[in-house]
């Protein structure tokens, strides 16, 4: 929708930061403000007229907002509830040799062991939770499309963790029949 | 004393006070105070009061008392001063207070400044406005940082509280010497040996109402003036014979005292500088264009009187601000005036070609000059910004060009490209955003 760039943005703020109003309160509650920020309850005719009169109330407002930015980035930052990837390309008859999650921390290599096939897991070191899960030696699962479990393992000092493919289908043709999508998840 | 959000409550206020005190006077020396009254126009008075103040705090800033702590988010004395004079600026009621207070004691005393002791009285009414604006900034302060109501008369009592417990700290801690006043605080008689109460208060969260009602009630008896909750004054009429508002007055200075003893410097801080909300803010408005929640509107306490015509006040600022054409264009004269203030000869074809046209600035601003354009940028975003482009950069400073410098590139005077860096604000603070 936009293309502010950076100096907009710091401008337009600095220009919302310095208004003053005489006799300005708060004029909407946080839960307002909140439900507005995260979507759920747009801000009525009325509400948005008192956000833009009021200089406070939209301090307040970016208060908020900085808080739920802080929120996000430290959940993105060192906690991690699990990544999901889905089976890209249709394939064209040719084995399948990775995957990877949407995210790109983690690949799933499918390598074959003298006629028995193996999977390997394979965490990025460039992950935010990358120390923390090796650390951890955290328990960890892949399951595929439709939930069952590829892999249980934990990471070894190099962020992989490896065991033999358990079904009878052949990578590729087992994710196609399983929802061509997989998921790696801590095990709590 | 420490709240969220308040940045002017902590004992380096006395510093502050002081600087903006000295610094006002230095400024009064360059501008006649006679000059600031009416009928001269209040809105320029309070530019050319606030910006020869700036000057004055900028010269300074390298002083030991300038660069001394202010309070315990790492901000300098320097700082906070600069920050309440550019308050002043968005203030113009406070201002007008000010000024009135000027004129009555002018009216009284022609010229008392320049008689003997006026330098003194003037400090004083410049303490006075500071003072109360720096309670005023501080309620907002509050409020924006953890979303509840806040008077400046809250902050006050507040501060009041602070100190009465620092008073009965320092006679539990000399309790000997102090046994009469002691008791009269605790409401029975103390003898020789220490009371528990003595050894058990270790912070205000541990300072009960009653001590402080009784410590205002015996104040007279003991020092002879009266305590603050025992004055005829109504101030703290609230709180006076409410021992539940008190204890949990003194409970959230203890509280928040020791959440933000236990932090590094400016969290819950009005410091952030990063753009990244203002999406959010926009976000919110759009969505509620598009689809806006049907009534009732949900507003505190609403007032609707209060804030008719409130939006209108930017637009009629904009409707006054005088469009300057772009007077500079590949001028020859260029590289003169720029190497006159010791910046590269084309230092403004550089600076115009790193700027964004298309930026909303950019639009905003085009009829502007260049040097009005990094004047308010100067002014909203400080002299270094990691947002700006080196070639808007003074080799030699690493930052904007100074004022003066910028004066000399658009060649008109200083005060000329204040008006003209003021009315660009004004403009954009009234302008409707487009497009982004």
């Amino acid at each position: 929708m936009k293309t502010t760039s950076e100096i907009d943005r710091k401008l337009q703020g600095s220009l919302l930061m310095r208004r003053r109003v005489e006799g300005d309160r708060l004029l909407l509650a946080d839960a307002v403000l909140l439900a507005a920020l995260d979507g759920s309850r747009p801000l009525s005719a009325g509400e948005r007229a008192a956000l833009q009169a009021s200089p406070l109330t939209a301090r307040r407002l970016r208060t908020l907002a900085l808080a739920r930015r802080g929120t996000r980035a430290a959940a993105n930052d060192g906690r991690w509830q699990g990544s999901h990837g889905m089976l890209r390309a249709a394939d064209g008859g040719a084995a399948l040799r990775q995957l990877a999650t949407d995210d790109g921390y983690w690949r799933l290599h499918f390598v074959d062991g003298a006629g028995a096939p193996r999977v390997i897991l394979q965490l990025a070191p460039e992950a935010p939770f990358a120390a923390r899960l090796l650390r951890e030696a955290a328990l960890l699962r892949v399951l595929d499309g439709a939930g069952a479990e590829v892999l249980q393992g934990r990471l070894d000092a190099d962020g992989e963790c490896e065991c033999a493919w358990p079904f009878a289908d052949a990578p590729a043709a087992h994710f196609q029949r399983h929802g061509a999508a997989f998921s790696v998840l801590p095990v709590s | 004393m420490r709240l969220p959000g308040t940045r002017y409550q902590e004992p380096g206020w006395e510093q502050v006070r002081k600087l903006l005190g000295a610094c006002s006077l230095e400024a009064f020396v360059r501008v006649d105070p006679a000059a600031l009254l009416a009928p001269a126009p209040r809105a320029d008075t309070l530019a050319l009061y606030v910006d020869t103040l700036a000057e004055s705090l900028h010269a300074a800033g390298r002083t030991a008392r300038a660069a001394a702590a202010g309070n315990g988010y790492g901000e300098t004395v320097g700082e906070l001063a600069l920050g309440l004079a550019y308050e002043l600026a968005a203030r113009p009621a406070d201002w007008d207070a000010f000024r009135t207070a000027l004129a009555a004691e002018h009216a009284r005393a022609p010229g008392f400044w320049r008689q003997a002791g006026g330098e003194a009285l003037l400090r004083k009414k410049v303490n006075d406005m500071f003072a109360l604006l720096r309670d005023k900034v501080d309620a907002d302060n509050y409020q924006a940082a953890c979303g509840r109501p806040c008077s400046p008369n809250r902050i006050y009592a507040y501060r009041m509280l602070d100190t009465a417990y620092g008073e009965i700290a320092r006679l539990f801690a000399g309790w000997r010497e102090h046994t009469a006043q002691v008791g009269a605080i605790l409401g029975r008689p103390v003898d020789v040996s220490l009371p528990i109460e003595v050894r058990q208060l270790q912070s205000i969260a541990g300072c009960r109402p009653e001590w402080i009602m009784r410590w205002s009630e015996s104040l007279e008896r003991f020092t002879g003036s009266p305590g603050p909750l025992h004055t005829k004054s109504k101030r703290f009429e609230s709180v006076k014979n409410s021992p539940g508002k008190i204890a949990a007055m003194l409970a959230e200075i203890g509280e928040y005292e020791a959440l933000s003893g236990n932090r590094d410097a400016d969290w819950l801080h009005d410091q952030d500088t990063a753009g990244a909300w203002i999406e959010d803010y926009w976000r919110v408005l759009d969505e509620s264009a598009q689809g806006a929640t049907p009534g009732p509107d949900l507003i505190l306490e609403a007032r609707q009187d209060e804030m008719d015509g409130m939006e209108d006040m930017g637009a009629a600022a904009a409707a006054n601000a005088p469009a300057h054409a772009a007077a500079i264009d590949d001028d020859p004269l260029e590289a003169v005036r720029a190497e006159a203030v010791s910046l590269p000869p084309g230092f403004l074809s550089a600076a115009r070609a790193a700027e964004d046209p298309g930026s909303w600035a950019g639009r905003m601003l085009g009829d502007c000059s260049l040097p009005v354009r990094l004047a308010v940028y100067l002014k909203l975003l400080g002299g270094a910004d990691d947002s700006y482009p080196d070639a808007w950069h003074d080799p030699a400073t690493g930052a904007l060009p100074t004022m003066q410098q910028l004066a000399a590139l658009d060649a008109v005077s200083l005060p000329t490209l204040r008006k003209r860096r003021d009315a660009a604000i004004a403009m954009l603070e009234a302008a409707p955003r487009t497009g982004g």
